[in-house]
Protein backbone atom coordinates (compact mmCIF):
# COMPACT_ATOMS: atom_id res chain seq x y z
CA UNK A 1 0.00 0.00 0.00
CA UNK A 2 2.81 2.40 0.85
CA UNK A 3 5.74 3.01 -1.45
CA UNK A 4 9.25 2.54 -0.17
CA UNK A 5 10.02 5.63 1.88
CA UNK A 6 12.72 7.84 0.44
CA UNK A 7 15.03 10.19 2.29
CA UNK A 8 14.06 13.81 1.77
CA UNK A 9 17.67 14.82 1.39
CA UNK A 10 20.76 12.75 0.66
CA UNK A 11 23.70 12.28 3.00
CA UNK A 12 26.56 14.39 1.68
CA UNK A 13 30.33 13.90 1.89
CA UNK A 14 32.18 16.38 4.12
CA UNK A 15 34.44 18.52 1.96
CA UNK A 16 37.43 20.53 3.13
CA UNK A 17 36.28 23.74 1.44
CA UNK A 18 32.94 25.42 0.72
CA UNK A 19 31.93 28.79 -0.75
CA UNK A 20 29.82 29.40 2.34
CA UNK A 21 29.37 27.69 5.70
CA UNK A 22 26.27 28.13 7.82
CA UNK A 23 26.38 27.37 11.54
CA UNK A 24 23.05 25.95 12.68
CA UNK A 25 20.47 23.79 10.93
CA UNK A 26 17.51 25.76 12.22
CA UNK A 27 15.05 27.64 10.06
CA UNK A 28 17.25 30.67 9.52
CA UNK A 29 20.28 28.63 8.52
CA UNK A 30 18.36 26.33 6.19
CA UNK A 31 16.42 29.22 4.62
CA UNK A 32 19.62 31.16 3.96
CA UNK A 33 21.18 28.09 2.35
CA UNK A 34 18.09 27.57 0.23
CA UNK A 35 18.03 31.16 -1.04
CA UNK A 36 21.81 31.26 -1.62
CA UNK A 37 21.26 28.40 -4.02
CA UNK A 38 17.93 29.54 -5.47
CA UNK A 39 18.62 33.23 -6.03
CA UNK A 40 22.38 33.57 -6.28
CA UNK A 41 23.64 30.33 -7.78
CA UNK A 42 25.81 29.75 -4.70
CA UNK A 43 25.30 26.03 -4.25
CA UNK A 44 28.64 25.06 -2.72
CA UNK A 45 27.24 25.58 0.75
CA UNK A 46 27.46 23.55 3.95
CA UNK A 47 24.94 23.73 6.78
CA UNK A 48 26.67 22.48 9.92
CA UNK A 49 24.30 21.29 12.62
CA UNK A 50 25.52 20.08 16.01
CA UNK A 51 22.48 17.92 16.74
CA UNK A 52 19.85 17.30 14.07
CA UNK A 53 18.04 19.85 11.93
CA UNK A 54 15.12 21.32 13.82
CA UNK A 55 16.68 20.51 17.21
CA UNK A 56 16.53 24.14 18.39
CA UNK A 57 13.79 26.73 18.30
CA UNK A 58 12.92 25.51 14.80
CA UNK A 59 11.29 22.37 16.19
CA UNK A 60 10.06 23.76 19.49
CA UNK A 61 8.13 26.91 18.60
CA UNK A 62 4.37 27.29 18.76
CA UNK A 63 4.30 28.12 15.05
CA UNK A 64 2.40 31.39 15.18
CA UNK A 65 2.79 33.68 12.19
CA UNK A 66 1.61 37.29 11.90
CA UNK A 67 2.60 40.72 10.59
CA UNK A 68 1.09 43.15 13.11
CA UNK A 69 4.28 44.31 14.80
CA UNK A 70 4.73 47.79 16.18
CA UNK A 71 7.36 49.45 14.03
CA UNK A 72 7.75 50.53 10.42
CA UNK A 73 11.00 48.59 10.06
CA UNK A 74 9.53 45.28 11.18
CA UNK A 75 6.13 45.18 9.51
CA UNK A 76 7.30 45.05 5.83
CA UNK A 77 9.67 42.17 6.64
CA UNK A 78 6.98 40.15 8.39
CA UNK A 79 4.42 40.96 5.70
CA UNK A 80 6.68 39.55 3.02
CA UNK A 81 7.19 36.49 5.21
CA UNK A 82 3.41 35.93 5.45
CA UNK A 83 3.07 36.24 1.69
CA UNK A 84 5.80 33.64 1.19
CA UNK A 85 4.05 30.66 2.85
CA UNK A 86 1.76 29.78 -0.07
CA UNK A 87 4.58 30.46 -2.56
CA UNK A 88 7.04 28.19 -0.75
CA UNK A 89 4.46 25.47 -0.27
CA UNK A 90 4.27 25.18 -4.07
CA UNK A 91 7.93 25.79 -4.77
CA UNK A 92 9.22 23.27 -2.21
CA UNK A 93 6.47 20.83 -3.17
CA UNK A 94 5.91 20.32 0.53
CA UNK A 95 2.72 21.00 2.47
CA UNK A 96 3.65 23.66 5.03
CA UNK A 97 0.08 23.52 6.37
CA UNK A 98 -0.49 27.27 6.58
CA UNK A 99 -3.68 27.56 8.62
CA UNK A 100 -4.78 31.13 8.00
CA UNK A 101 -7.01 31.45 11.08
CA UNK A 102 -6.17 35.03 12.12
CA UNK A 103 -4.88 36.31 15.45
CA UNK A 104 -6.82 37.98 18.24
CA UNK A 105 -4.82 39.91 20.84
CA UNK A 106 -6.80 40.81 23.93
CA UNK A 107 -6.56 44.12 25.75
CA UNK A 108 -7.54 44.30 29.40
CA UNK A 109 -7.25 48.05 29.84
CA UNK A 110 -7.10 51.41 28.09
CA UNK A 111 -3.28 51.52 28.04
CA UNK A 112 -3.07 48.27 26.05
CA UNK A 113 -5.79 49.40 23.68
CA UNK A 114 -3.87 52.62 23.08
CA UNK A 115 -0.77 50.64 22.19
CA UNK A 116 -2.88 48.52 19.85
CA UNK A 117 -4.14 51.65 18.08
CA UNK A 118 -0.54 52.39 17.17
CA UNK A 119 0.03 48.83 15.94
CA UNK A 120 -3.13 48.93 13.87
CA UNK A 121 -2.17 52.28 12.33
CA UNK A 122 1.28 50.95 11.40
CA UNK A 123 -0.23 47.81 9.90
CA UNK A 124 -2.86 49.67 7.89
CA UNK A 125 -0.22 52.11 6.60
CA UNK A 126 1.69 49.12 5.23
CA UNK A 127 -1.39 47.50 3.75
CA UNK A 128 -1.61 44.77 6.39
CA UNK A 129 -5.12 43.91 7.60
CA UNK A 130 -5.47 44.66 11.30
CA UNK A 131 -8.29 46.25 13.24
CA UNK A 132 -9.47 47.09 16.73
CA UNK A 133 -12.41 45.12 18.09
CA UNK A 134 -14.65 45.61 21.12
CA UNK A 135 -15.43 42.87 23.69
CA UNK A 136 -18.61 41.84 21.87
CA UNK A 137 -16.69 41.36 18.65
CA UNK A 138 -14.03 39.39 20.55
CA UNK A 139 -16.80 37.10 21.76
CA UNK A 140 -18.12 36.70 18.21
CA UNK A 141 -14.66 35.66 17.08
CA UNK A 142 -14.10 33.33 20.05
CA UNK A 143 -17.45 32.26 21.52
CA UNK A 144 -15.70 30.41 24.38
CA UNK A 145 -14.14 33.64 25.61
CA UNK A 146 -15.37 34.98 28.96
CA UNK A 147 -16.09 38.70 28.45
CA UNK A 148 -17.95 39.10 31.74
CA UNK A 149 -16.65 40.94 34.82
CA UNK A 150 -15.72 37.63 36.46
CA UNK A 151 -12.04 37.27 35.37
CA UNK A 152 -9.36 39.09 37.27
CA UNK A 153 -8.59 41.05 34.10
CA UNK A 154 -11.85 41.44 32.14
CA UNK A 155 -11.65 41.82 28.36
CA UNK A 156 -11.62 45.50 27.40
CA UNK A 157 -11.14 45.13 23.66
CA UNK A 158 -8.69 43.65 21.24
CA UNK A 159 -6.78 43.71 17.99
CA UNK A 160 -7.78 41.31 15.24
CA UNK A 161 -5.34 40.43 12.48
CA UNK A 162 -6.94 38.18 9.82
CA UNK A 163 -3.84 37.37 7.66
CA UNK A 164 -1.94 35.56 10.44
CA UNK A 165 -2.27 32.02 11.72
CA UNK A 166 -0.28 28.84 12.18
CA UNK A 167 2.27 27.07 9.98
CA UNK A 168 3.57 23.55 10.61
CA UNK A 169 7.13 24.31 11.78
CA UNK A 170 8.61 20.83 11.19
CA UNK A 171 7.33 20.92 7.64
CA UNK A 172 9.20 24.18 7.05
CA UNK A 173 12.42 22.61 8.38
CA UNK A 174 12.07 19.53 6.20
CA UNK A 175 10.82 21.41 3.15
CA UNK A 176 13.72 23.86 3.22
CA UNK A 177 16.24 21.05 3.84
CA UNK A 178 14.83 19.11 0.91
CA UNK A 179 14.82 22.19 -1.35
CA UNK A 180 18.33 23.25 -0.37
CA UNK A 181 19.79 19.73 -0.74
CA UNK A 182 18.17 19.35 -4.14
CA UNK A 183 20.04 22.45 -5.26
CA UNK A 184 23.37 21.09 -4.04
CA UNK A 185 23.63 22.28 -0.42
CA UNK A 186 25.34 19.83 1.95
CA UNK A 187 23.61 19.34 5.29
CA UNK A 188 25.93 17.90 7.94
CA UNK A 189 24.06 16.83 11.04
CA UNK A 190 25.79 15.66 14.21
CA UNK A 191 28.66 18.05 13.47
CA UNK A 192 29.73 20.78 15.86
CA UNK A 193 31.40 24.02 14.91
CA UNK A 194 34.20 24.68 17.40
CA UNK A 195 35.78 27.85 16.04
CA UNK A 196 36.06 30.38 13.25
CA UNK A 197 39.46 31.05 11.71
CA UNK A 198 40.31 34.59 10.59
CA UNK A 199 43.33 36.12 8.94
CA UNK A 200 43.93 39.83 8.41
CA UNK A 201 40.38 40.68 9.38
CA UNK A 202 38.80 38.12 7.06
CA UNK A 203 37.11 34.77 7.63
CA UNK A 204 39.22 31.94 6.21
CA UNK A 205 37.95 28.78 7.86
CA UNK A 206 35.60 27.06 10.23
CA UNK A 207 36.79 24.49 12.76
CA UNK A 208 34.51 21.49 13.30
CA UNK A 209 34.75 18.23 15.21
CA UNK A 210 35.07 16.55 11.79
CA UNK A 211 37.95 18.72 10.66
CA UNK A 212 38.70 22.15 9.28
CA UNK A 213 36.66 23.67 6.46
CA UNK A 214 38.14 26.46 4.35
CA UNK A 215 35.62 29.13 3.48
CA UNK A 216 35.47 32.88 2.84
CA UNK A 217 31.99 33.28 4.36
CA UNK A 218 30.31 32.04 7.46
CA UNK A 219 26.86 32.75 8.87
CA UNK A 220 26.23 32.41 12.58
CA UNK A 221 22.63 31.19 12.67
CA UNK A 222 22.95 29.17 15.85
CA UNK A 223 19.70 30.49 17.38
CA UNK A 224 19.88 30.53 21.18
CA UNK A 225 23.56 29.59 21.03
CA UNK A 226 24.60 32.34 18.60
CA UNK A 227 25.66 34.84 21.27
CA UNK A 228 27.72 32.28 23.21
CA UNK A 229 29.46 31.18 19.99
CA UNK A 230 30.11 34.76 18.93
CA UNK A 231 31.79 35.43 22.26
CA UNK A 232 33.67 32.14 22.42
CA UNK A 233 34.93 32.15 18.81
CA UNK A 234 35.51 35.84 18.09
CA UNK A 235 35.33 37.63 21.47
CA UNK A 236 32.42 39.58 20.00
CA UNK A 237 29.82 40.21 22.69
CA UNK A 238 26.18 40.71 21.76
CA UNK A 239 23.33 42.50 23.55
CA UNK A 240 21.52 39.24 24.17
CA UNK A 241 20.08 37.36 27.14
CA UNK A 242 19.26 33.70 26.57
CA UNK A 243 16.14 32.60 28.43
CA UNK A 244 14.09 29.41 28.48
CA UNK A 245 10.58 29.60 27.13
CA UNK A 246 8.02 26.87 27.76
CA UNK A 247 5.02 25.60 25.85
CA UNK A 248 2.51 22.79 26.26
CA UNK A 249 -0.48 21.09 24.64
CA UNK A 250 -3.70 19.74 26.12
CA UNK A 251 -5.50 16.56 25.22
CA UNK A 252 -7.39 16.84 21.90
CA UNK A 253 -10.80 18.51 22.09
CA UNK A 254 -13.69 19.11 19.69
CA UNK A 255 -13.24 22.32 17.67
CA UNK A 256 -13.83 25.33 19.91
CA UNK A 257 -11.17 27.87 19.02
CA UNK A 258 -10.86 29.17 15.46
CA UNK A 259 -8.18 31.83 16.04
CA UNK A 260 -4.89 32.33 17.79
CA UNK A 261 -5.80 34.12 21.04
CA UNK A 262 -3.26 35.94 23.13
CA UNK A 263 -3.10 38.20 26.13
CA UNK A 264 -0.01 40.07 27.21
CA UNK A 265 -1.56 40.77 30.60
CA UNK A 266 -2.06 37.07 31.31
CA UNK A 267 1.29 36.21 29.64
CA UNK A 268 -0.54 33.53 27.74
CA UNK A 269 -1.40 32.63 24.19
CA UNK A 270 -3.07 29.62 22.64
CA UNK A 271 -4.59 28.10 19.57
CA UNK A 272 -6.29 24.86 18.70
CA UNK A 273 -4.14 22.66 16.50
CA UNK A 274 -5.53 20.75 13.56
CA UNK A 275 -5.43 17.66 15.82
CA UNK A 276 -7.67 19.43 18.34
CA UNK A 277 -5.12 20.06 21.08
CA UNK A 278 -4.89 23.50 22.63
CA UNK A 279 -1.25 24.51 22.10
CA UNK A 280 -0.28 27.23 24.50
CA UNK A 281 2.79 29.16 25.43
CA UNK A 282 3.79 31.39 28.27
CA UNK A 283 6.27 34.10 29.08
CA UNK A 284 9.96 33.27 29.39
CA UNK A 285 11.59 31.86 32.48
CA UNK A 286 13.13 34.91 34.13
CA UNK A 287 16.82 34.03 34.25
CA UNK A 288 19.35 33.20 31.51
CA UNK A 289 20.15 29.57 30.99
CA UNK A 290 20.80 26.94 28.35
CA UNK A 291 18.71 24.19 29.92
CA UNK A 292 15.47 23.35 28.25
CA UNK A 293 13.89 22.36 31.55
CA UNK A 294 10.17 22.63 32.09
CA UNK A 295 8.77 23.67 35.45
CA UNK A 296 5.62 22.98 37.45
CA UNK A 297 5.40 26.74 37.97
CA UNK A 298 4.42 27.22 34.33
CA UNK A 299 1.91 24.36 34.25
CA UNK A 300 0.06 26.11 37.06
CA UNK A 301 0.49 29.53 35.48
CA UNK A 302 -0.79 28.30 32.15
CA UNK A 303 -3.75 26.45 33.62
CA UNK A 304 -4.79 29.54 35.58
CA UNK A 305 -4.39 31.98 32.70
CA UNK A 306 -6.10 29.80 30.09
CA UNK A 307 -9.13 29.02 32.25
CA UNK A 308 -9.53 32.67 33.16
CA UNK A 309 -9.92 33.55 29.49
CA UNK A 310 -11.57 30.31 28.32
CA UNK A 311 -13.39 28.84 31.37
CA UNK A 312 -14.63 25.83 29.37
CA UNK A 313 -11.05 24.48 29.51
CA UNK A 314 -11.34 23.79 33.26
CA UNK A 315 -10.46 20.16 33.96
CA UNK A 316 -8.80 19.62 30.58
CA UNK A 317 -5.45 17.81 30.88
CA UNK A 318 -2.06 18.88 29.60
CA UNK A 319 -0.48 16.06 27.62
CA UNK A 320 2.99 17.33 26.71
CA UNK A 321 5.20 20.15 27.90
CA UNK A 322 8.54 21.28 26.47
CA UNK A 323 10.92 24.22 26.37
CA UNK A 324 13.37 25.95 24.07
CA UNK A 325 15.69 28.92 24.14
CA UNK A 326 14.85 32.54 23.38
CA UNK A 327 17.76 34.86 22.60
CA UNK A 328 16.37 38.24 23.61
CA UNK A 329 17.69 41.68 22.73
CA UNK A 330 16.77 44.80 24.74
CA UNK A 331 14.58 46.19 21.93
CA UNK A 332 12.87 42.93 20.99
CA UNK A 333 14.25 43.15 17.47
CA UNK A 334 16.78 40.80 15.88
CA UNK A 335 20.40 41.44 14.95
CA UNK A 336 21.23 40.91 11.30
CA UNK A 337 24.64 42.07 10.32
CA UNK A 338 27.78 41.15 8.44
CA UNK A 339 31.22 42.14 7.22
CA UNK A 340 31.69 44.32 10.29
CA UNK A 341 34.31 44.26 11.67
CA UNK A 342 35.33 40.86 10.25
CA UNK A 343 34.95 40.45 6.50
CA UNK A 344 32.95 37.37 5.63
CA UNK A 345 31.42 36.92 9.07
CA UNK A 346 27.64 37.26 9.13
CA UNK A 347 25.24 36.97 12.01
CA UNK A 348 21.48 36.45 12.15
CA UNK A 349 20.23 36.09 15.72
CA UNK A 350 18.37 37.77 18.55
CA UNK A 351 15.11 36.33 17.27
CA UNK A 352 13.87 35.56 20.76
CA UNK A 353 10.47 33.92 20.74
CA UNK A 354 9.41 35.43 17.40
CA UNK A 355 11.86 34.10 14.81
CA UNK A 356 9.78 31.36 13.24
CA UNK A 357 7.41 33.63 11.36
CA UNK A 358 10.24 35.60 9.76
CA UNK A 359 12.66 32.77 9.01
CA UNK A 360 12.06 32.38 5.29
CA UNK A 361 12.19 36.05 4.37
CA UNK A 362 15.22 36.56 6.57
CA UNK A 363 16.93 33.70 4.76
CA UNK A 364 16.16 35.40 1.48
CA UNK A 365 17.76 38.71 2.49
CA UNK A 366 20.68 37.21 4.44
CA UNK A 367 21.46 35.18 1.31
CA UNK A 368 21.49 38.41 -0.72
CA UNK A 369 23.73 40.02 1.92
CA UNK A 370 26.17 37.07 1.81
CA UNK A 371 26.18 36.87 -1.99
CA UNK A 372 26.65 40.59 -2.66
CA UNK A 373 28.56 41.56 0.47
CA UNK A 374 26.29 44.56 1.00
CA UNK A 375 23.49 44.85 3.51
CA UNK A 376 20.08 44.97 1.77
CA UNK A 377 18.11 48.13 2.70
CA UNK A 378 15.36 46.17 4.42
CA UNK A 379 17.91 44.71 6.89
CA UNK A 380 19.81 47.92 7.60
CA UNK A 381 17.78 48.97 10.65
CA UNK A 382 18.71 45.67 12.32
CA UNK A 383 22.47 46.17 12.40
CA UNK A 384 24.39 45.76 15.65
CA UNK A 385 25.67 49.32 15.79
CA UNK A 386 22.19 50.60 16.63
CA UNK A 387 22.89 49.82 20.28
CA UNK A 388 25.94 52.02 20.35
CA UNK A 389 24.14 54.78 18.51
CA UNK A 390 21.11 54.69 20.82
CA UNK A 391 18.85 53.90 17.87
CA UNK A 392 17.08 51.05 19.55
CA UNK A 393 13.94 49.88 17.81
CA UNK A 394 10.57 50.57 19.28
CA UNK A 395 9.11 47.06 19.27
CA UNK A 396 8.61 47.57 23.00
CA UNK A 397 7.65 50.94 24.39
CA UNK A 398 10.55 50.89 26.85
CA UNK A 399 13.93 49.24 27.02
CA UNK A 400 13.74 45.78 28.54
CA UNK A 401 15.95 44.17 31.08
CA UNK A 402 14.92 40.54 31.23
CA UNK A 403 13.31 39.65 34.50
CA UNK A 404 9.96 38.44 35.84
CA UNK A 405 8.77 42.02 36.00
CA UNK A 406 8.39 42.36 32.27
CA UNK B 1 15.74 20.51 38.19
CA UNK B 2 14.36 23.87 39.13
CA UNK B 3 16.44 26.72 40.43
CA UNK B 4 17.04 27.51 44.07
CA UNK B 5 19.25 30.38 45.15
CA UNK B 6 21.06 31.02 48.38
CA UNK B 7 20.22 34.46 49.71
CA UNK B 8 22.96 35.62 52.11
CA UNK B 9 20.25 36.51 54.63
CA UNK B 10 17.38 34.06 54.09
CA UNK B 11 19.32 31.00 52.93
CA UNK B 12 18.24 28.64 50.14
CA UNK B 13 14.96 29.73 48.55
CA UNK B 14 12.89 29.01 45.41
CA UNK B 15 14.33 30.79 42.35
CA UNK B 16 11.01 32.39 41.42
CA UNK B 17 11.29 34.57 44.57
CA UNK B 18 14.24 36.39 43.03
CA UNK B 19 14.78 38.87 40.28
CA UNK B 20 17.79 38.31 38.02
CA UNK B 21 20.02 41.38 37.95
CA UNK B 22 22.35 40.65 35.05
CA UNK B 23 25.86 39.35 34.48
CA UNK B 24 28.43 40.77 36.87
CA UNK B 25 30.30 43.23 34.66
CA UNK B 26 32.53 44.72 37.34
CA UNK B 27 32.44 48.35 38.44
CA UNK B 28 30.51 50.95 36.46
CA UNK B 29 32.92 52.64 34.03
CA UNK B 30 34.31 56.02 34.94
CA UNK B 31 32.25 58.86 33.43
CA UNK B 32 35.25 60.88 32.42
CA UNK B 33 36.45 60.03 28.91
CA UNK B 34 33.70 57.40 28.51
CA UNK B 35 33.24 56.46 24.83
CA UNK B 36 29.91 55.28 23.33
CA UNK B 37 31.58 51.90 22.73
CA UNK B 38 32.50 51.46 26.38
CA UNK B 39 29.10 52.58 27.60
CA UNK B 40 27.27 50.32 25.16
CA UNK B 41 29.51 47.47 26.23
CA UNK B 42 28.70 48.02 29.89
CA UNK B 43 24.97 48.57 29.44
CA UNK B 44 24.00 46.12 26.72
CA UNK B 45 26.64 43.52 25.94
CA UNK B 46 26.70 40.10 27.56
CA UNK B 47 29.11 37.16 27.53
CA UNK B 48 26.20 34.67 27.39
CA UNK B 49 28.53 31.99 28.70
CA UNK B 50 27.36 28.40 28.43
CA UNK B 51 28.99 27.49 31.75
CA UNK B 52 29.59 29.13 35.10
CA UNK B 53 29.01 32.87 35.35
CA UNK B 54 29.00 35.40 38.16
CA UNK B 55 25.72 37.24 38.30
CA UNK B 56 23.56 39.63 40.31
CA UNK B 57 20.30 38.70 42.04
CA UNK B 58 17.71 40.60 44.04
CA UNK B 59 15.58 38.83 46.68
CA UNK B 60 12.41 40.52 45.49
CA UNK B 61 9.81 38.42 47.33
CA UNK B 62 12.00 38.18 50.42
CA UNK B 63 14.37 40.37 52.35
CA UNK B 64 15.24 42.69 49.47
CA UNK B 65 18.97 41.94 49.48
CA UNK B 66 21.13 42.34 46.34
CA UNK B 67 23.95 39.81 46.06
CA UNK B 68 26.18 38.06 43.54
CA UNK B 69 26.45 34.33 43.09
CA UNK B 70 27.95 31.82 40.65
CA UNK B 71 25.65 29.67 38.58
CA UNK B 72 26.15 27.17 35.76
CA UNK B 73 23.90 28.28 32.89
CA UNK B 74 23.93 24.74 31.46
CA UNK B 75 22.28 23.25 34.53
CA UNK B 76 20.68 26.31 36.11
CA UNK B 77 22.34 25.35 39.42
CA UNK B 78 24.39 27.50 41.76
CA UNK B 79 28.05 26.59 42.11
CA UNK B 80 30.50 27.27 44.93
CA UNK B 81 32.68 29.46 42.77
CA UNK B 82 33.87 30.05 39.24
CA UNK B 83 34.84 26.37 38.78
CA UNK B 84 32.31 23.77 37.67
CA UNK B 85 31.47 22.13 40.97
CA UNK B 86 27.76 22.17 41.67
CA UNK B 87 26.84 23.15 45.22
CA UNK B 88 25.73 20.13 47.21
C1 LIG C 1 8.63 27.46 23.08
C2 LIG C 1 8.89 28.40 21.92
C3 LIG C 1 7.82 28.99 21.26
C4 LIG C 1 8.04 29.84 20.18
N1 LIG C 1 6.96 30.31 19.49
C5 LIG C 1 7.14 31.05 18.37
C6 LIG C 1 6.02 31.46 17.60
O1 LIG C 1 4.87 31.12 17.92
N2 LIG C 1 6.24 32.21 16.50
C7 LIG C 1 7.50 32.58 16.11
O2 LIG C 1 7.64 33.30 15.11
N3 LIG C 1 8.59 32.18 16.81
C8 LIG C 1 8.45 31.42 17.92
N4 LIG C 1 9.55 30.99 18.63
C9 LIG C 1 10.89 31.45 18.22
C10 LIG C 1 11.54 30.64 17.11
O3 LIG C 1 11.39 29.27 17.35
C11 LIG C 1 13.04 31.00 17.02
O4 LIG C 1 13.21 32.40 16.98
C12 LIG C 1 13.69 30.42 15.77
O5 LIG C 1 13.43 29.06 15.65
C13 LIG C 1 15.21 30.67 15.81
O6 LIG C 1 15.81 30.50 14.58
P1 LIG C 1 16.38 29.09 14.04
O7 LIG C 1 15.25 28.19 13.71
O8 LIG C 1 17.28 29.40 12.93
O9 LIG C 1 17.18 28.59 15.32
P2 LIG C 1 17.34 27.13 15.96
O10 LIG C 1 16.31 26.19 15.50
O11 LIG C 1 17.51 27.32 17.41
O12 LIG C 1 18.70 26.67 15.27
C14 LIG C 1 19.96 26.83 15.80
C15 LIG C 1 20.70 25.52 15.58
O13 LIG C 1 22.08 25.72 15.82
C16 LIG C 1 22.61 24.53 16.30
N5 LIG C 1 23.90 24.80 16.93
C17 LIG C 1 24.15 25.41 18.12
N6 LIG C 1 25.45 25.45 18.36
C18 LIG C 1 26.08 24.89 17.30
C19 LIG C 1 27.45 24.64 16.97
N7 LIG C 1 28.45 24.99 17.79
N8 LIG C 1 27.72 24.02 15.79
C20 LIG C 1 26.73 23.65 14.96
N9 LIG C 1 25.41 23.87 15.22
C21 LIG C 1 25.10 24.47 16.38
C22 LIG C 1 21.55 24.03 17.26
O14 LIG C 1 21.66 22.64 17.49
C23 LIG C 1 20.26 24.41 16.53
O15 LIG C 1 19.70 23.35 15.78
C24 LIG C 1 9.37 30.15 19.75
C25 LIG C 1 10.44 29.57 20.43
C26 LIG C 1 10.23 28.70 21.49
C27 LIG C 1 11.41 28.08 22.16
ZN1 LIG D 1 16.69 37.19 51.36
Amino acid sequence: MFGKSKRLWPRAPMKTAYDAVIIGGGLHGLATAYFLARDHGITDVAVIEKNYIGFGGAGRNTAIVRANQRTQENVPLYKEALDLWPVLTKELDFNLMFYNCGNLNLAHGEATLKAMRLNVATAQFHGVKSQLVDPKECKELVPALDISDRPRYPVFGGMYHPPGGIVRHDAVVWGLAKGAAKRGVHIHQGTEVAGIGTSQGKVVSVETDRGKIHTPRVLNAAGGYAAALSHAFLRQRLPISVLTIQAMVTQPLKPLLDHVVSSGTYHCYGNQTLKGEIATGAHMDPWPNYTTDTTAYYIKHQAEALTEMLPCLKGVKFMRHWAGLADMTPDMAPIMDGNDPIEGYYVDCGWGYFGFKSSTVTGKYMAQFMAKGECPDILKPFQLKRFQEHRLMGETAALVNYSPDN
Amino acid sequence: MSLTLTCPICGERNGYEFRYGGEDKGPRPDRARLTPEQWCDYVHMNDCVAGVQKEWWFHRDGCGAWFTTHRDTRTGLETDGPDNAART
